[in-house]
């Protein structure tokens, strides 16, 4: 990044010399930059500002006051209605219980996949993994309705366990990722380490965790937010409120609440904050890990 | 496991000569325990699924009553009983409208945002926050901001004078807004290839050009455009597989309506069959979405291959 950038005004300064100057002077440049600058800013921001503004409002407020105007005085009540009146404790409860195991058991299990895969040897090792390769072309959409059905006849729905069941063993495009990852990795450091008389499951704990914090980061953040803002499966095969996660209950609870833009707005912000919180901690490995992804996708 | 790997890895090294079969077995023993969770994971919610859904798809099930065999009648009721070719053409205006706007507006982003004047860091990270913002959630502030007369778009028309439309419940506006939705949450995620794309290119491309003569806008189109080839191959793929499976934003944002302007494919498998249980049908729609999404994605890859005369390696 920092040598194309770098070099980008180079060549823009030999541009300019080679042709006569724009007419648009330098300052006029400069202003219209930060002016679009400043359009987008408050693009990608007000959804989250207004909605903060409008949450902390009774609704009286909202409905006559004009969105722009900050909350005076901001009130929890809206917070305290959706917490202790409809649920929202047992949503957010089930989405991070869910979500948590979800990642845990993909992450690991995945690393494992990915370090067979990767640096050891045995029968048909190609053939599988081709197999691996083939289903990540696989969309969800075709495999929800066979999914339901497997559940619905194991008598897995309602529980906890069919909202994390498919993801938790670990996935073929996580498998994938941190394969390509391990690949990278020198041969040699395992071979040294076996001959040293070390186990495999000690190489993979010891050696390869430890290299691979990384991607193993970027595999949980991934495994996460999936998890977090999943919707379609946990709204398939749960409809009692106590297994039913945020995204399920914000949809239903809008559905029944529909001009009561207070508790509603509040009830999107309990999930929407916790992950602007975590693009703050790992902002920059978020986007250094779909640049990433994307790359190995 | 362990006992496997302990048998392994104490193998004292003198004895190793005569022991590398049994040491092999055990490794791959080792290799096969280790695959074993994600192996169980692929076959039972990928692989078997897959299966699953092509047999049920030639059959009549409500998942009580004994499952009939119907051929391929599933697949002619659905075009002429259940929408499916309406289905069809939302989902393809959903996505002609989606895809080219955002790409453009990614590309737009990316040129603009790579600059090095201070500021445009904070701004390139405000634009990818929405790609972690949970849709359901960023659909209901949608529903706020767009609804008729409490919404703040409305509000600011009424200001200017204007009497702003029913956004949501206009067949019109409906499937546009729904598109500027995702639009919001995708364009900063793109941006970002873009951006490395763009990084890829060298200098002295530009350099080059520049002597020759070329306006900057000559510029873009001969230098910057043929190099972001397979970047912009690799956003509109995985864009247009994402786009042809949207659920979230449809099922908080319109429920498919005003009428069935917005029942997108997915919208209608699911209401065949977890509002109907009507699984072989619902099945066969899955096929058929599938089918869809497999040919634009080949037509991509073919038109690609085609027009890349040149990549830097």
């Amino acid at each position: 990044m920092a040598t194309a950038t770098s070099e980008a005004p180079a060549a823009r300064t030999a541009s300019a010399a080679a042709k006569p100057a724009p007419r648009l002077g330098a300052s006029v440049r400069v202003t219209v930059f930060y002016l679009l600058l400043l359009i987008i800013a408050i693009i990608f921001m007000a959804p989250y500002v207004l909605s903060i503004f409008a949450a902390f409002k009774p609704l009286s407020a909202i409905l006559s006051q004009s969105p722009l105007r900050p909350p005076s005085p901001p009130t929890l009540a809206n917070f305290r209605a959706i917490f202790t009146q409809y649920g929202f404790w047992r949503y957010l409860g089930n989405t991070l219980m869910v979500t948590v195991i979800l990642t845990a058991g993909q992450v690991t299990f995945s690393l494992m996949g990915a370090y067979a895969f990767a640096r050891m040897e045995f029968p048909g090792r190609n053939a599988l993994f081709w197999v691996y390769l083939a289903t990540l072309m696989v969309p969800n959409v075709v495999t929800m309705v066979p999914l339901y059905v497997l559940f619905s006849h194991s008598g897995l729905l309602n529980t906890y366990w069919a909202i994390f069941l498919p993801y938790v063993l670990g996935t073929p495009y996580a498998v994938f990722l941190m394969r390509q990852y391990l690949m990278t990795i020198p041969k040699e450091v395992m071979e040294a380490a076996r001959l040293d008389g070390c186990s495999e499951s000690y190489i993979l704990r010891r050696i390869i965790v430890p290299i691979s914090r990384p991607i193993i980061i970027t595999a949980t953040l991934l495994a996460f937010v999936f998890g977090w803002n999943n919707f379609l499966w946990p709204l398939i095969v749960t409809n009692s409120n106590q297994f039913q996660v945020l995204t399920v209950g914000i949809s239903n609870f809008e559905s029944n609440f529909t001009v009561q833009w207070n508790l509603v707005l509040a009830g999107s912000l309990v999930a929407l904050v916790p992950m602007v919180i975590l693009f703050a901690i790992f902002q920059k490995h978020i986007v250094n890990s779909i640049s990433l992804t994307g790359i190995n996708r | 496991m362990s006992v496997a790997t302990a048998a392994t890895g104490l193998l004292p090294k003198r004895g190793r000569a005569a022991a590398i079969p049994t040491a092999d077995r055990g490794r791959v023993r080792t290799a096969f325990l280790l695959l074993l969770p994600s192996l169980v994971g692929v076959a039972l919610f990928l692989v078997i699924p897959v299966i699953m859904v092509i047999f049920l798809s030639l059959t009549r099930w409500n998942l009580l009553t004994p499952l009939k065999w119907v051929g391929l009648s599933n697949y002619v009721n659905i075009f002429r009983f259940d929408g499916m070719g309406n289905s069809l053409l939302v989902t393809a205006y959903y996505v002609l409208l989606n895809i080219p706007i955002q790409t453009v507006v990614a590309l737009g982003l990316a040129l603009l945002l790579r600059s090095k004047r201070p500021g445009s860091g904070v701004v390139r990270t405000i634009a990818v926050l929405p790609f972690l913002a949970t849709p359901v959630a960023m659909a209901v502030v949608w529903n706020w901001f767009f609804s008729p007369t409490t919404g703040i778009i409305n509000q600011f028309l009424a200001h200017l004078g204007i009497t702003g439309p029913a956004w949501l419940s206009n067949a019109a506006t409906a499937m546009p807004v729904v598109a500027f939705a995702n639009i919001w949450q995708y364009a900063g995620y793109n941006m970002l290839f873009f951006l490395a794309g763009l990084q890829a290119i060298p200098p002295s491309m530009y350099e080059a050009a520049s002597l020759d003569g070329a306006s900057k806008w000559q510029q873009f189109r001969q230098v910057t455009l043929p190099l972001l080839r397979p970047t912009m191959l690799f956003v509109l793929v995985t864009g247009v597989i994402g786009s042809f499976q949207v659920f979230d934003t449809v099922y908080v944002m319109t429920a498919g309506g005003p009428g069935n302007a917005t029942e997108v494919v997915n919208l209608n498998i699911y209401n065949t069959a977890f509002a109907g249980f009507r699984i072989g049908e619902a099945s066969a729609m899955s096929v058929v979405l599938f089918l869809v999404i497999l040919a634009v994605t080949v037509v991509q890859f073919r038109y690609f291959n085609k027009r890349t005369t040149y990549e830097i390696a």
